[in-house]
């Protein structure tokens, strides 16, 4: 399928991407990795005619420790995020949930922001990010601003991205002490697939209590969100499976799923509740190992 | 159109500055700016890994990528692997089999460079991980597994050109080629990207046909208007139903229901209603966009109960044999079922329900048509593996006769049944290129693949079977209603087919089958693989299971007190010669660790058995002709160093080539490496029906055996002369000719020949097969299922079901199959690999799925997901002993009746596992899980046949 034609801007800074973003909207689409775009113009669903790569803005790459926190810019491949040494010594969660994603093709190539701009309801990294108390910076034409992960998605394919505005980075905070992660993901197959649901936990614990839940929904709702009331039942709470069990049918119970190809509301739900369960456990288990 | 960027690419070593549009992805500047085509296109949308090339060291799909987005990178494509010497990954695929029909093999093998370069050791996981982003069809995926962990030993060895033995081998026959697993003749060509698949063809003038399908189910069209898209600069010819031939084609004579373009009526979304020819694709994309179409939209039926229903909307009137939408009734009765249950100690009845899989060949459809004015010759290139019935398609709707015709195939890319008919590309290309005066390409994309479809038939089935209390059948009733789509394509045959199988496998005295082919609005069903065999073989491997359980008895003691014998007549007339039914149940038991498993794994594993079996060759043509149903010819070389074996049977990746060349070189009495094969070019090579009903190795074979014959025939004729002995006293191998009784006197191969050259002029042989005449029973249908032989396997499955979310791995499948003597264990293994792993999708995985408008939901490779490497089970495949008298050197099939006893084996293991009874395809988690909610057999209460609901 040919695409449609569009005009190709290589801006080589990020004030300049931004000013053209904001001059060319909305017939404008930024370009990451590809992945996910490049598909979309072949079935129409983009269609701007003015692509502009990103590839060529130095701020947009590199992983690196900024004070106490972990910054990876946007366009660092899903690839490096999931091998970086850097990434696996802060936050382990988010190399396994990008090397979750797709193919290693997809993984050379996809980026990081591209799996947060396009804002795909099943994308992998987002639940890992937001139990991981991560936050987006963004650079636009009136400058730069800096929002909460949970804050950045909007909806099914929206964010709050502003025309011009580009996602430079991601921005992760050191991970509390005593705490484990776990993202327990369910797709038809084992080889390169879609999540059906997917569910990120990041578990505090002192003293044989738990004194922090995050967890976090993938493919179950328009947007990658937390839940909550699930993790607030947890807090003060030692870990138990019964505790984990109230906690993941209140997970189940606050998802929002769709019926689709890869499965139904019902069967959806179902999945959040045992991925939910079996993510508290993997990430109590976790937490103990670096607990006193 | 948007100004060219030129973009600066290190290709293999070589610095390329290219011109090219923004929206020009890597993979179309590497085929079409720089002709590297041993990089494909197979999906498009970053799901296959067709594509797969390393940018900077890193395997990347080069459909994702921008040309522009590579700028100043390096790229390697398969073409720089190899450096003269095979890259030593290409001679380990090479030797362990990892390829079939090469569509996937350059882009496995840059995921495997990729990850060798980083990691020279990998384990199966991590090769498991790598390729995963690499979808094989032909199901090597154990074989690449293979491959790269192996890859090393060929490091320090330079590639040679001879063939070298793999060392697997079933079987001990007196034979020097066949039976040793020589590497496929097509092998080189395919890991060096050398193999031109149809769209890899480029020719001086060429330009780009695509077609319009309809966007709506079912509706008259009222208006077409092509102006705007033939005043669009750059579109050479637009087509509509007006334009082209009228009348109506089919693959069955007694069923010719397709237009080339519709007239007036669409009768499903993707329905071909016009055609265009432009200067590239992005031009004839556009231009379809400009066509105005009108449509009356009609009510539409999207299942067969529906389409049966007294208000149905008829979807052919044009065609009064076809009131209700009833394509195609059998009424089969042998014996007397009433009397058979009623002889009964049990009788079970289910009703069970299939899906409608995808053939999901990796290759899409292409053709090249080219219209050679001067002489009024069309010459046409076609990813088909029925050229025979293609080029007889295109004489009579073209009117032209076939002697202008001339017929190609090259490379085809897996075909499974999807490309076993003329398309309207083929005919589309054909007439555009006779309106322009230009060659023209025309392919699918994936979508319109799964648009045109000719997947298998979603059958709901109503099975009954009566055993005696020690597991004697004493009677089988079938009831099954099939749902063809929008045309017959192959499915009269595919009606008949889900009867006439069941009794080959099993005695049994009484068989009742009705079986309803009907129209709906959805893309048409064809021939798949195992031929409209496999549903009711799950639905009959279920339910002798849960008679099992019934009674008492182990399923496999169930199937042996039943098994077939050699030498016997089944009750519906087919011929069964060979059988070694009985050794494969035995030797999958006992090897299998069956008694030790079976009923006695833990919760959540389980293991099951399936059997299943097939024809070796329809034994008669789908049109009527006297004509031998194979045919060869070998020339052999003037210097006798090589001869050439013509033949037009279709190698579509099964390695039916390679099998053919052994049968050859054995006959000859040659080395492997003498004999080349001509292309399968009806200018070059006589009539072969091709390459359907699991028919190549036994017909074609033949052929090519007796055409050798004839060779051999002569030559011994001049060594007898020679050496001055009887002619029957002569033999030859290994390239001599000699006295069997003193071998020290003989003469070599090459320098008789030449002689005979001398003498004689051209030395050529050859062949031809016919089946048996009168096969079958004298009853409407009954040729349906006839064949000079079958085969016989059983598969043992082993799974573990996941409790929780319903998720199914199978973990190990153990095969013994009875396909007679085996030409070469690697394709022989190959095939049987490959059923495991596409009869696990078919059961597990695969469905296409549509909305309440008729509009395909899943018709691409991320939401119709067919296995993966990551899929591939622990596998084991043996053939047992056995010889079959009427096929060439003993040979029968095995590519399609491998399949078959996987479907049963995998649900089988899982009600093992978690005592759910899965009775309708394909067996998804959500199922299992249902199932394990009611805490009960997921069964369903048998409901009327759908026959009797319809009757008015």
């Amino acid at each position: 399928m040919a695409l449609v034609d569009f005009a190709y801007h290589r801006p080589a800074s990020l004030s300049e991407a931004c000013a053209l973003g904001q001059r060319l909207q909305p017939d404008a689409a930024f370009l990451a990795g590809g992945t996910d775009l490049i598909p979309d113009y072949q079935r129409k669903r983009e269609t701007a005619h003015h692509l502009i790569a990103l590839a060529a803005i130095p701020e947009l790459h590199g992983i690196a420790i900024d004070g106490d926190v972990l910054r990876i810019g946007a366009l660092s491949t899903l690839a490096e995020v999931a091998s970086s040494p850097l990434v696996h010594g802060w936050f382990p969660l988010l190399a396994e949930a990008a090397h979750s994603v797709g193919s290693r093709q997809v993984r050379s190539v996809a980026t990081i922001g591209g799996n947060f701009c396009r804002a795909v309801p099943c994308a992998d990294t987002p639940p890992a990010v937001l139990v991981g108390d991560g936050r987006v910076r963004l650079m636009g034409p009136d400058g730069d601003r800096t929002l909460a992960a949970d804050r950045f998605f909007v909806g099914a394919r929206e964010t709050a991205l502003r025309a011009g505005e580009v996602m430079v980075e991601l921005r992760l905070p050191v991970q509390p002490a005593h705490s484990g992660a776990s993202y327990q993901r369910f797709a038809r197959r084992n080889g390169s697939s879609l999540a059906v649901a997917a569910v990120a936990v990041r578990i505090t614990l002192v003293r044989g209590r738990i004194t922090g839940a995050r967890i976090a929904l993938g493919a179950v709702s328009p947007t990658p969100r937390l839940a909550v009331d699930a993790a607030a039942l947890l807090e003060g709470d030692a870990p138990s499976e019964v505790a984990f069990a109230r906690a993941a049918a209140v997970c189940a119970e606050s998802a929002s799923p769709i019926d689709d190809v890869r499965g139904s509301i019902a069967f959806r739900r179902d999945l959040v509740r045992v991925l939910a369960q079996r993510a508290l456990t993997e990430a109590t288990d976790r937490a103990q190992r670096s607990s006193p | 159109m948007s100004a060219e960027l030129l973009v600066h690419l290190s290709v293999n070593g070589i610095e390329h500055a290219v011109a090219v549009e923004p929206q020009a992805t890597l993979l179309t500047t590497l085929r079409h700016d720089l002709g590297l085509t041993g990089t494909k296109r197979g999906c498009g949308t970053g799901d296959c890994g067709a594509c797969t090339v390393l940018v900077d060291g890193d395997a990347v799909n080069a459909c994702l990528m921008l040309a522009a987005a590579a700028d100043g990178k390096r790229i390697t494509t398969v073409e720089g692997l190899a450096h003269g010497e095979l890259h030593p990954l290409q001679q380990a695929f090479i030797h362990h089999g990892a390829l079939q029909c090469g569509y996937c093999t350059s882009g496995a093998l840059m995921s495997a460079k990729a990850l060798i370069d980083a990691n020279p050791e990998p384990a199966t996981v991590e090769i498991k991980e790598a390729l995963s982003g690499n979808l094989c069809r032909c199901g090597t995926y154990p074989r690449m597994i293979r491959a790269v962990a192996g890859w090393r030993q060929f490091a320090a060895v330079a590639s040679d050109a001879r063939p070298t033995d793999t060392g697997e081998r079933d079987q001990r026959r007196d034979h020097d080629v066949v039976g040793v697993g020589v590497p496929r003749v097509d092998a080189a060509d395919k890991v060096t990207g050398r193999a031109k698949y149809t769209a890899d063809l480029r020719l001086p003038g060429m330009i780009v046909g695509r077609l319009l399908g309809s966007p709506i189910a079912h509706g008259l069209i009222t208006r077409i208007d092509v102006s705007r898209a033939r005043a669009l600069p750059g579109v050479l010819a637009v087509l509509t139903g007006a334009d082209v031939p009228q009348g109506w084609y089919g693959v069955s004579p007694a069923r010719e229901d397709e237009q080339i373009l519709a007239t007036d009526r669409v009768r499903y979304v993707g329905d071909e209603i016009a055609a265009v020819a432009a200067v590239d694709e992005a031009t004839a994309e556009r231009a379809l966009a400009l066509i105005e179409v009108e449509f009356e939209e009609l009510p539409a039926v999207f299942d067969a109960a529906a389409a049966m229903a007294p208000a149905a909307p008829t979807i052919h009137p044009e065609h009064p044999r076809y009131a209700g939408n009833i394509n195609t009734r059998v009424d089969w009765h042998f014996g007397d079922v009433e009397q058979g249950f009623a002889e009964a100690d049990h009788v079970r009845e289910q009703h069970f329900i299939g899906n409608r899989p995808y053939q999901t060949p990796m290759e899409p459809h292409a053709t090249v048509a080219r219209w050679e004015h001067h002489s009024d010759r069309l010459t046409l290139w076609s990813s088909t593996q029925t050229p025979h019935y293609l080029h007889r398609s295109l004489s009579r709707m073209l009117g032209i006769p076939m002697g202008n015709i001339r017929v190609i195939r090259p490379a085809v890319g897996g075909g499974f049944g999807a490309k076993a008919e003329a398309t309207p590309l083929d005919f589309c290309a054909a007439i555009l290129a006779r309106m322009t005066g230009r060659p023209v390409l025309m392919e699918y994309t994936r979508e319109e693949m799964f648009r045109h479809f000719r997947g298998r038939h979603k059958q709901h089935i109503d099975l009954k079977i009566g055993v005696k209390r020690d597991g004697t059948i004493t009677a089988v009733e079938q009831r099954v209603v099939l749902d063809g789509g929008a045309y017959t394509s192959f499915g009269v045959i595919t009606a008949y087919y889900a009867g006439s199988m069941l009794p080959t496998l099993y005695r049994m005295p009484h068989y009742r089958y009705s079986g309803l082919r009907v129209y709906t609005n959805l893309p048409a069903s064809g021939a798949f693989r195992g031929h409209g065999v496999p549903q009711p073989r799950f639905a009959f491997e279920s339910l002798l299971d849960m008679i099992a359980e019934d009674l008492g008895l182990d399923p496999i003691e169930l199937r042996l007190i039943n098994a077939m014998s050699p030498n016997t007549r089944t009750v519906n007339a087919l011929d069964v010669s060979s059988c070694e039914f009985r050794e494969t149940l035995l030797r999958a038991r006992e090897t299998s660790g069956w008694s030790e498993k079976k009923g006695k794994l833990p919760p959540g594993r389980g293991i099951g058995v399936g059997c299943g079996g097939f024809v070796s060759g329809a034994g008669y043509p789908i049109y009527r002709s006297d004509f031998p149903h194979s045919n060869a010819m070998i020339r052999v070389h003037e210097d006798g160093t090589g001869a050439t074996l013509h033949i037009a049977a279709a190698e579509i990746g099964q390695g039916s080539d390679t099998v053919l060349v052994q049968i050859a070189a054995e006959t000859l009495g040659v080395p492997y490496d003498r004999v080349w094969l001509a292309d399968c070019d009806t200018v070059v090579s006589p009539l072969d029906l091709g390459s359907y009903s699991s028919r190549v190795t036994l017909m074609a074979g033949h052929a090519v055996e007796r055409a050798a014959a004839d060779v051999m025939a002569q030559l011994f004729a001049v060594a007898a002369g020679e050496l001055s002995c009887e002619r029957a006293a002569l033999r030859a191998r290994g390239g001599r000719i000699f006295v069997a009784d003193a071998p020290a006197t003989g003469i070599d191969w090459a320098q008789a020949a030449r002689i005979a050259f001398a003498r004689q002029g051209p030395l050529l042989g050859k062949g031809s097969y016919q089946p048996p005449k009168g096969l079958g029973g004298d009853f409407k249908g009954g040729a349906v299922g006839t064949s000079p032989a079958y085969s016989f396997s059983t598969a043992v499955a082993e799974v573990s079901v996941d409790l929780e979310t319903g998720y199914v791995t199978v973990d190990r499948v153990t095969d013994f199959s009875d396909a007679g003597t085996v030409i070469n264990p690697v394709t022989f293994h190959g095939q049987v690999e490959g059923s495991i792993i596409m009869g696990l999708g078919e059961t597990l995985l695969e469905d296409t799925l549509f909305d309440a408008s008729g509009r395909l939901l899943n018709p691409n490779l991320h939401d119709y997901l067919i296995p993966t490497i990551g899929e591939t089970p622990d596998i084991r495949t043996v053939a047992v002993e056995s010889f079959e008298p009427n096929g060439p050197l003993g040979a029968k099939e095995i590519g399609e009746g491998s399949l078959l006893p996987v479907l049963g084996a995998i649900a089988n293991a899982v009600y093992d596992a978690c005592g759910v009874r899965v009775t309708e395809l394909p067996i998804t988690p959500e199922k299992i899980l249902n199932g394990l909610a009611h805490g009960r057999p997921m069964l369903r209460a048998p409901r009327p046949h759908a026959a009797e609901v319809a009757t008015p």
